[in-house]
């Protein structure tokens, strides 16, 4: 069954710091299956009503050190986004502890933060403070962003005229440069051309020299095993598995047959 | 509430780009730009004005300068309290990826709007004291403080607003309408002396009742304050045009400072309020079902 561990596998963290602390993390979602988003549906509510508890993550426990690279793996509604976003702060865990050290910075979905008329420079500000930075220090850093994303010729254009292609790597070179101690990766890479996700990769691997935290959610068990030394196994919830990759993707991908 | 505070002032960049950003935003693909902001208030005064002035049979010099000393301040209170009813649902996919304090959205659109009716009134003024000649008088020094209590309500209700508007998007319309109410309660096409001399109020309630109205209608505060302060006392003549019956005459009342206190402090509790609730329903806007 679960195979909860609190030692973490690999060798090199055994002495660094705690990145990510998690003790029987419990979230809960309600669902309801009479959404009210208007007031007839408020009226309407206090009729019994079906309400559903979606349990999400289910008291999951695990320990990040500083500098590791771990990948989540899992079906679709395992609980892998959930448990990003607890860690981003987006959720409030439903019972259990988080302890997160360090600033955290998501890989912002394709354009999450991007207003469509405004230029790639105002997007990259924008995002850029919502990731923690200050305009002082973007501006610093908006030379290399915008060589990273390879848009130099485009960065005056308003964002709407983007591809998808080009939305992400603006979004990843804005988050791969705001020196976040925790990066959190949640399957983007796959919208890029192969040329861009080599360069992510090589990015990837330079912030793991660093020794930054790196947080992983991929379906490309291949990408996993090269870039994440561990991998967690989430199934419905449940931390299925938690150990050095190579093992828990052959668990999980027998599982699934 | 203490750390509350601190922790906006902590993401001050944030929320300073949040402004810019609604500021470019709103204007990015027009021309004219800020001047719209100009032009919408301008046209509307200049109608009124023709309504008031010529069939109602409102008899004031310079009607036009009372009603846009009223109604500049009166349309920040509308679009900011529109504007921000819709920031979180605007913002949700941000919202559903990274922390940051979500007050600062309604904050920023607040703010926003704050700098156009800034930059408007400064328009204003200049008009009336370089081209009107309007007299300077030391009521002037006070409209600072009003536009500051002005700011702190708005931002009260628009955390408010925008809070309930993500769990129920009814919220902008009920808003709308109620402005569009609030807009006739409040002396902003007529003056607070033809509310005080209304037929309708009994003379011994006379008094506790307007000043009642001031209290529960901040905008009937706020019109009465600017108006006061900025433009010299005038006498109200209301003649209808189709009777033979002598025009009415409201003879000026002067501004009541205390007034003005019980509002600032009114304006601060509001906005306090307003973080406060706000801070207690933010994380619930992810996960509203």
């Amino acid at each position: 069954m679960a195979a909860v561990s609190e030692q973490t596998p690999s060798v090199k963290e055994a002495r660094t710091p705690l990145a990510i602390r998690a003790e029987k993390l419990t979230k809960e979602f309600r669902l309801t299956h009479q959404p009210y988003s208007s007031l007839k549906g408020l009226l309407l509510s206090f009729l019994p009503r079906r309400v559903e508890h979606i349990v999400a993550l289910n008291a999951i426990s695990f320990t990040v050190h500083k500098g590791e690279t771990v990948a989540i793996i899992g079906q679709n509604g395992s609980g892998k986004s959930t448990l990003l976003g607890l860690i981003a702060r987006v959720y409030r865990p439903t019972s259990g502890r988080l302890e997160v050290y360090g600033r955290v910075a998501p890989l912002l979905e394709l354009g999450a933060g991007f207003h469509p008329d405004l230029t790639g420079l105002e997007n990259i500000y924008f995002n850029g403070v919502i990731l923690g930075l200050t305009r002082k220090q973007i501006s610093e850093r908006l030379e290399a962003i915008i060589r990273f994303a390879e848009l130099e010729n485009y960065i005056d254009a308003p964002v709407r005229t983007y591809s998808s292609g080009m939305l992400m790597r603006l979004g990843f070179a804005v988050a791969a440069h705001v020196d976040a101690d925790i990066l959190l990766v949640d399957e983007v890479l796959a919208v890029g051309d192969a040329h861009f996700q080599q360069k992510c990769y090589r990015k990837i691997r330079e912030f793991q020299q660093e020794g930054r935290t790196i947080l992983f959610v991929s379906h490309d068990m291949d990408a996993v095993r090269q870039i994440a030394p561990r991998a967690l196994w989430l199934d419905k919830g449940i931390l299925r598995a938690d150990g050095d990759s190579d093992t828990v993707v052959t668990q999980y991908l027998a599982s699934t047959g | 509430m203490c750390t509350l505070i601190a922790e906006l002032w902590h993401y001050r960049e944030l929320l300073w780009t949040l402004v810019i950003r609604e500021l470019r935003v709103r204007y990015k693909n027009s021309v004219l730009g800020f001047f719209w902001s100009l032009v919408n208030p301008l046209v509307t005064v200049l109608v009124m004005t023709i309504v008031f002035k010529y069939v109602m049979g409102m008899r004031i010099a310079n009607y036009s300068a009372y009603v846009l000393t009223a109604y500049l301040p009166w349309t920040f209170f509308q679009f900011a309290l529109l504007d921000s009813s819709q920031t979180i649902l605007v913002y949700m996919q941000v919202i559903k990826k990274i922390y940051f304090p979500r007050a600062l959205l309604p904050l920023a659109t607040t703010l926003a709007n704050f700098i156009h009716f800034v930059l408007a009134m400064g328009v204003l003024l200049l008009y009336l004291y370089l081209y009107v000649g309007t007299p300077l008088q030391w009521g002037l020094l006070l409209v600072p403080l009003v536009m500051l209590a002005e700011l702190l309500m708005v931002m009260g209700l628009s955390l408010i607003v925008a809070c309930w508007n993500a769990f129920y998007e009814d919220v902008k319309y009920l808003v709308s309408v109620g402005l569009q109410l609030l807009f006739f309660l409040s002396p902003i096409i007529y003056f607070s002396e033809q509310v005080h001399h209304m037929s309708l109020l009994p003379d011994a309630y006379r008094e506790p009742i307007f000043w009642a109205y001031h209290l529960l209608n901040p905008m009937a505060t706020y019109a009465m304050a600017y108006r006061k302060l900025i433009l010299p006392p005038i006498t109200v003549v209301q003649q209808n045009p189709g009777l033979s019956a002598p025009p009415v005459q409201f003879p000026d009342m002067p501004l009541p400072y205390w007034l003005l206190g019980v509002n600032l402090l009114m304006a601060v509790s509001v906005s306090l309020l307003g973080l406060l609730y706000f801070r207690r329903k933010e994380w619930d806007f992810v996960e509203r079902p």
